[in-house]
């Protein structure tokens, strides 16, 4: 998919290491963005596939990292992000972790507090510095990556929650920054076919893939396509909404 | 000299504490009279929005990055000759 739809537009991405993350950034290359990637740590790998994409698609591709649990390496980040010019156009707020398997009765507060400060806070850290550079541009679209189990329960505590509270977060935003012409809206997938959906069990999997009317599990493609609707001016009077990318789960 | 150099030129000779004065009147849109008596809501224009106006302008004018939590404690003209004491700007 080459459509262009971002050309001339830079984004920030955060957790592009792999799966859906990875995924928005090769979308938005192809689509003709400048990114800015946060991940947790280098890898020559990655670095390597970032130069090819480059060259395939005649755009720039950076990278910085920060530890998403420590809140000081996100603000470091964020300042690091803020020093670049130009300021970005997009933000996809895509980080996240799922801790816990077990019961919320057999959780430890500490991984409910652990995916919270990685799938919430330190997403709220980075929209709190790049927002101000977007309210300067009076442009911007952020993008928060939720889940279908923000509905459905359908993950740990720690994640069904905290994909819940990334919901409230971005509708906030969204009221707060609308006047500002910046744009808010959540992507909220079901189970998709990445590292993170790879811990679900078969058995698991395939009663996902039932509940949706399309029958099977997501790619990561798929997501990042909605990403790069979200992103582009085609969405330019979509704000606040949270867009469910998940087959058709309607029951 | 044409008026857009010599805006320039003007403005590269201003001192400190007259850009910080400038921050205040063109971003919240007061005049200068009365600047150095204001406080966050003190006025119309000093509301959350006008308030992150003043910051665009103090980092521009300072070329600075503000944290989060010197954008919340910036409550008046004077807190924030204090502020910006702390990214090495004497007021």
């Amino acid at each position: 998919m080459g459509l262009d739809l971002l050309r001339g537009k830079v984004a920030v991405v955060t957790g592009a290491h792999r799966g859906i993350g990875l995924a928005i950034l090769e979308r938005f290359v192809q689509c003709g963005a400048d990114v800015r990637v946060v991940n947790r740590r280098a890898d020559p790998a990655f670095s390597e596939r970032c130069r090819a994409l480059e060259q395939e698609h005649g755009v720039r591709i950076s990278e910085c990292f920060a530890d998403f649990e420590d809140e000081a390496q996100v603000k470091d980040a964020a300042r690091a992000l803020c020093a670049m010019k130009p300021a970005p156009d997009i933000l996809v707020n895509n980080v996240g972790i799922a801790g816990s398997t077990m019961m919320f009765t057999m959780t430890k507060m500490e991984a409910v507090r652990r995916s919270f400060e990685v799938n919430l806070f330190s997403a709220i850290a980075l929209t709190q510095a790049l927002s101000r550079q977007m309210m300067r541009q009076k442009r911007g679209s952020i993008i928060f990556l939720s889940s279908s189990a923000a509905f459905d329960g359908g993950a740990g505590i720690d994640y069904s929650a905290s994909k819940a509270a990334v919901i409230g977060a971005a509708r906030r935003m969204a009221v707060e920054l609308g006047k500002f012409g910046i744009r808010v809206n959540a992507l909220a997938p079901g189970l998709t076919r990445t590292d993170m959906g790879a811990v679900t069990s078969q058995a698991d999997q395939a009663q996902a893939a039932s509940r949706a009317v399309l029958g099977r599990i997501a790619e990561p493609s798929e997501i990042a396509d909605a990403a790069a609707f979200l992103a582009s001016d085609l969405s330019r009077f979509v704000t606040g909404q949270v867009l469910r990318v998940d087959g058709g789960i309607l029951r | 000299m044409p008026e857009a150099f010599r805006h320039e030129s003007r403005k590269k000779s201003m001192t400190n504490k007259e850009k910080y004065i400038n921050c205040f009147t063109q971003a919240l849109e007061v005049p200068a009279e009365g600047v150095e008596k204001l406080e966050y809501q003190g006025v119309e224009s000093w509301d959350s929005v006008g308030h992150m106006s003043l910051v665009a302008a103090l980092e521009d004018a300072f070329g600075i990055q503000m944290d989060t939590d010197d954008i919340v404690d910036l409550s008046s003209f004077e807190k924030g000759i204090a502020i910006m004491k702390k990214y090495g700007v004497e007021i």
